[in-house]
C-alpha cells in the first residue's frame, strides 16, 4: 500500500504542485490548509510523513509540530519543515518542537522528493 | 486542462489574492493602523508567492519577491520603520511582481520595459538593507555548494552511523535512511549493532540503541552521503571512511556527541490541543460551505440552463397546440423547476462587489498622492451582490468615474479651505439592490458641475445649437458626448474627453444607465443602474405586425388598452391624470400592414421615467434567454438583443431607456422638431443623449 504523506501549506497552488510530484512518485497524499485544518484531519488514518510550512494562519507550522509531538496517534510521524534561508530562528524553534528535518524554500519537485525519500520511500 | 496547468492557474490566482492583501495590509500600515498581525500577514503573503512561484520554477518572480522578503523581514524585526516612502515603494514592488505574473500568465514573457523597472526597483530595495553580505547573498537563493570532492568513479564507503536515543521519537526511522542509501549506490553490507541496552526492567521502546555499520559501493561524494544522514545529524555520531583498494585513508567525519537532554522546549498540554482542535471542526465546518469552481464551468452551466428553458417553452407550446391536459400539467410543472433551477444557476455566479470597490483604495491613495490632494475614500454596501460577467465589465467604467470625481470633482485643499469645507475630499462607492437592478453611485463633495459651462463648451464644440434651453440632467448628460471635455488642464488621468462617452457606452452595452445629479459646491453623484445579470431576463411578449418582442419584465408597469380616441399623431396621453408619453411601435419598426382588433400599450420605466408602448397583441411572461446581436447591429438603438423562443422563432428584446428616453423627447420638443428625426429603423436616435432620466 502506498504510503500517505500530509502536506501542509496555506498556499493551495503549493499545495497541488506538491501534490502532484508525490503523487507521481508513488505517494498518497492528504493536504492541510494550515495547522488547525491538517490537526483535524489527524484523525487517526495512518499518515507516514508530515511536511509542513512554517508560516501560516490560524495555527503555524511550529504550534502545529508541537501538537502533533504530543499526539499519540502521531507523536513519532516524522515531520519535514518547509523553512526559507532567512528564517534560521524559526527553524531552531521548529528543530527544538521535534521536526528535525527540512526543505528550503523555494524548492524545486525533485529537491522535494529527493528529501521525502530520505525519511518515506513510496 | 492537464493537471500542472490547473496548478498553474490556482498560482496565478492565488498570487491574485495575495498581492490585494498586501496591497491592503500596505495601505493599513501607511494610514497608521494595523498590529503585528498586519505585518506578518504581510510577510506570509510575500513569502507564499516566493515559494509556490519556485515550485513552478518562476525564477524571476522568486528572485524579485525575494528581495522584498528581505525587507519586510528588517521591518518585522524592526530594524526599519514604516513610511509613506517605504509604502510606495512597497506597492510599487506589488505592482511589479503583479505585471511579471501576469507575463507569465498570458505566455509573452521578457517585456525590457518590466526588465529594467524591476531592476530599479531592486536597487531601492537594497539601500534598504544595504550590507555587502546581503547584496551579494540576495540574488541567488537557496543554492547549495557544490562537493569539492572529484566524482573518479565509484569506490566503497564505510559508514558508522550511531543514533541518538531520541531517534524514534523524532519520527526517524534508521531503515529508511538505509533504503534511500539503497538508491545512491549499492549496498554490500550492513551490520546492525546495539550499544548501551538497559535490563529488561528499565528498558524503553521508544529509546534508540542502534547503530549501524554500512559498507556501500557508489559514486556519491562525501558531501552527498553525509546529506543523507541531514536530518539526524543532531542524534547520531557520523563515520565516513573512504575504502581504497591499497591503503585505507581514513577520513572521519564527526557529529556532535549524543544529546542527552530532552526537549528543550515543553510539549503542547492536551486542553491546547483540544481546544484547537475544536475551533478547527467549527473553521472546517465554515470551509465546507465553499469551493472553488472555475467560472468556466458556471457560464457552461448557465448556457445549458438557457438551452433548457427554451427546450421547456418548445415543449409547452406542443402541448398547447394539441391541447392536452396532462401534458400542459407536466410541461407546466417543468417550467416551474427550469425556473427555480435557471434562478439557482444565476445565483451561483453572484459575486459580491466588495472586491472590485475594494481595489479602489488603493487607487484613491495613487490619485491623491499625484494630484495633491487629500481624499478619503468611504465603501458602502461591499456586500451587495451581481453577475460576475456584469462585475468584471463595470471595473473599466467605476475606474474612469472615480478618477474624474478625484481630477475634476474634488478641490485641492486650499481651495475647499477657502470654501469653507474640510480640507480632506469625500469620495463615497455604494452599491445597493433597487427593483431587480444594482445601483453602483460615486459621489464625491466637490465642487460639483458647473451648468453653464457645460452649456457653453457644448455650444462651442457643435453639440447643440445655441440658445437651446435644456432641462438640468440632459446638460448634465453632455459630458457623456463624445469629444466633450471641461477640463482646462489636460492631466494624465483624465481630460483628454475621451473617456466619458466610453464610460456611457459601456454602460449602456450592460444594458445599463448613467445619471448625473450635481449641486454646485457641494458635490456630484453618478449612479449607475445596471440589471443583475446578463445572461437570462424574465420578459414580457408582445407582438407587432407579425413579429414577436420580448420587453424585459422588470420595465413592464402595467398594461392598458389604448384609448379609442386619441388622435393619429399625437405624443402623449392621460394616464389617470398625469402626462404619459408614448411611441406606436408600429410607426417605430415601419410596419404597413393594418392592425387586427384593439391595440394595446405597455407602460413601461426605468428609473423614474415612464412611457408606453403601443403594440398589437400582448402574448404574456417568458424566460428570455440573450442572445447578443451581432456586431453590425451595435449602433441599432431601439434594439437591446435577441432571443429564441419555444417555436425556434427568433424576437428581438427592446432597449426600453431608449425608447422611453425617444418617447419623452418627441413628447416635450413636440412640433416641427419631431420632423427632424430620421425614420430609418438603423438609426432610430442620434443626435442628442439617449437615455437622460429626469426626475
Amino acid at each position: 500500500m502506498a504510503k500517505t504523506i500530509m502536506v501542509v501549506d496555506d498556499s493551495a497552488s503549493l499545495r497541488q504542485m506538491v501534490g502532484i510530484a508525490l503523487r507521481g512518485a508513488g505517494y498518497d497524499v492528504i493536504e492541510g490548509s494550515d495547522g488547525r485544518d491538517a490537526l483535524g484531519k489527524l484523525d487517526g488514518r495512518k499518515v507516514h510523513l508530515i511536511v509542513s510550512d512554517v508560516n501560516m494562519p490560524n495555527m503555524d507550522g511550529i504550534a502545529f509540530v508541537k501538537a502533533v509531538k504530543a499526539h499519540p496517534g502521531y507523536k513519532f510521524t516524522p515531520v519535514v519543515m518547509l523553512t526559507t534561508e532567512n528564517q534560521e530562528a524559526r527553524m531552531l524553534e521548529g528543530r527544538n518542537a521535534g521536526a528535525k528535518a527540512w526543505i528550503v524554500k523555494p524548492f524545486k519537485p525533485p529537491e522535494l522528493l529527493d528529501a521525502v525519500s530520505r525519511l518515506v520511500l513510496p | 486542462m492537464n493537471e500542472f496547468d490547473q496548478a498553474r492557474q490556482t498560482f496565478f490566482d492565488e498570487s491574485r489574492d495575495m498581492l490585494r492583501e498586501i496591497e491592503d495590509a500596505l495601505l493599513v500600515l501607511e494610514s497608521g493602523g494595523g498590529d503585528a498581525e498586519t505585518l506578518n500577514g504581510l510577510f506570509r503573503a510575500a513569502h507564499t508567492i516566493k515559494g509556490s512561484a519556485g515550485l513552478f520554477g518562476y525564477e524571476d518572480v522568486v528572485a524579485f519577491t525575494h528581495e522584498v522578503e528581505t525587507v519586510l523581514d528588517r521591518l518585522r524585526a524592526g530594524e526599519l520603520a514604516f513610511g509613506e516612502e517605504l509604502a510606495g515603494l512597497m506597492l510599487a514592488c506589488a505592482d511589479h511582481v503583479s505585471s511579471l505574473l501576469a507575463e507569465l500568465e498570458s505566455g509573452n514573457t521578457g517585456e525590457t520595459a518590466d526588465r529594467d523597472r524591476g531592476t530599479g526597483l531592486v536597487t531601492r530595495l537594497r539601500s534598504l538593507y544595504a550590507t555587502p553580505e546581503a547584496t551579494t547573498r540576495a540574488a541567488s537563493p537557496a543554492v547549495e555548494a557544490s562537493s569539492d570532492a572529484p566524482a573518479s568513479g565509484p569506490c566503497r564507503w564505510r559508514i558508522d552511523v550511531r543514533f541518538g536515543a531520541d531517534v524514534f521519537r523524532n519520527g526517524m526511522d534508521p531503515l529508511s535512511f538505509i533504503r534511500y542509501l539503497g538508491t545512491r549506490g549499492e549496498l554490500v553490507r550492513v551490520v546492525t549493532r546495539l550499544f548501551d541496552v538497559p535490563p529488561a526492567d528499565r528498558f524503553d521502546a521508544e529509546t534508540c540503541h542502534l547503530a549501524l555499520d554500512i559498507l556501500v559501493h557508489t559514486t556519491a561524494s562525501r558531501e552527498e552521503l553525509e546529506k543523507v544522514f541531514d536530518f539526524v545529524r543532531d542524534d547520531c555520531t557520523l563515520v565516513l571512511t573512504r575504502v581504497t583498494e591499497g591503503a585505507p585513508s581514513v577520513e572521519t567525519t564527526g557529529t556532535g556527541a549524543v544529546p542527552t537532554e530532552g526537549g528543550t522546549e515543553p510539549v503542547v498540554a492536551p486542553e491546547v490541543v483540544n481546544v484547537a482542535m475544536t475551533r478547527q471542526k467549527e473553521q472546517r465546518a465554515e470551509e465546507a460551505r465553499f469551493i472553488r469552481v472555475q467560472a468556466d464551468k458556471l457560464d457552461e452551466l448557465i448556457s445549458l440552463v438557457g438551452e433548457l428553458v427554451i427546450a421547456g417553452a418548445g415543449a409547452t407550446l406542443v402541448a398547447r397546440q394539441i391541447r392536452h391536459m396532462g401534458m400542459l400539467e407536466a410541461t407546466q410543472s417543468i417550467s416551474d423547476l427550469v425556473e427555480e433551477i435557471r434562478n439557482s444557476a444565476l445565483q451561483l455566479r453572484m459575486v459580491q462587489i466588495g472586491d472590485t470597490f475594494a481595489r479602489f483604495r488603493r487607487v484613491v491613495r495613487d490619485v491623491s498622492h499625484d494630484l495633491g490632494k487629500e481624499i478619503e475614500l468611504e465603501i458602502r454596501g461591499a456586500d451587495t451582490e451581481l453577475d460576475k460577467s456584469v462585475v468584471e465589465k463595470i471595473a473599466d467604467p467605476l475606474m474612469h468615474l472615480v478618477r474624474n470625481a478625484m481630477d475634476h470633482g474634488i478641490e485641492t485643499g486650499d481651495e475647499r479651505a477657502a470654501a469653507g469645507k474640510p480640507r480632506a475630499g469625500h469620495l463615497r462607492l455604494n452599491a445597493y439592490h433597487d427593483s431587480g437592478s444594482i445601483v453602483i453611485e460615486v459621489q464625491d463633495d466637490g465642487r460639483g458641475l458647473d451648468r453653464a459651462r457645460i452649456l457653453r463648451k457644448a455650444v462651442e464644440r457643435g453639440i447643440v445649437p445655441e440658445n437651446t434651453e435644456l432641462p438640468e440632467d440632459e446638460v448634465f448628460g453632455l459630458i457623456f458626448m463624445p469629444g466633450f471635455s471641461t477640463a482646462e488642464t489636460v492631466t494624465n488621468l483624465s481630460g483628454r474627453g475621451v473617456g466619458m462617452d466610453v464610460v456611457k457606452r459601456n454602460i449602456e452595452s450592460l444594458r445599463g444607465t448613467v445619471h448625473v445629479a450635481s449641486t454646485p459646491g457641494a458635490g456630484t453623484k453618478m449612479a449607475i443602474r445596471l440589471p443583475l445579470t446578463l445572461a437570462i431576463i424574465d420578459g414580457f411578449l408582445v407582438t407587432v405586425g407579425r413579429s414577436s418582442y420580448v420587453i424585459p419584465l422588470d420595465m413592464v408597469v402595467e398594461c392598458i388598452e389604448l384609448p379609442a380616441d386619441i388622435p393619429a399623431h399625437a405624443q402623449h396621453f392621460n394616464l389617470r391624470g398625469e402626462v404619459l408619453p408614448f411611441l406606436r411601435m408600429r410607426d417605430v419598426f415601419q410596419v404597413e400592414d393594418s392592425v387586427a382588433g384593439h391595440e394595446s400599450v405597455v407602460v413601461v420605466r426605468n428609473g423614474t421615467s415612464r412611457a408606453g408602448l403601443v403594440v398589437d397583441r400582448l402574448l404574456g411572461e417568458l424566460q428570455a434567454v440573450i442572445k447578443p446581436l451581432g456586431r453590425i447591429f451595435r449602433d441599432l438603438q431601439g434594439i437591446g438583443g435577441s432571443t429564441i423562443l419555444g417555436s425556434g422563432e427568433v424576437a428581438l428584446i427592446l432597449d426600453v431607456p431608449a425608447l422611453i428616453a425617444r418617447a419623452t423627447r418627441n413628447s416635450t420638443l413636440a412640433g416641427p422638431a419631431t420632423a427632424g428625426i430620421p425614420r430609418s429603423p438603423g438609426r432610430l436616435l442620434t443626435e442628442i443623449p439617449s437615455s437622460l432620466e429626469r426626475e
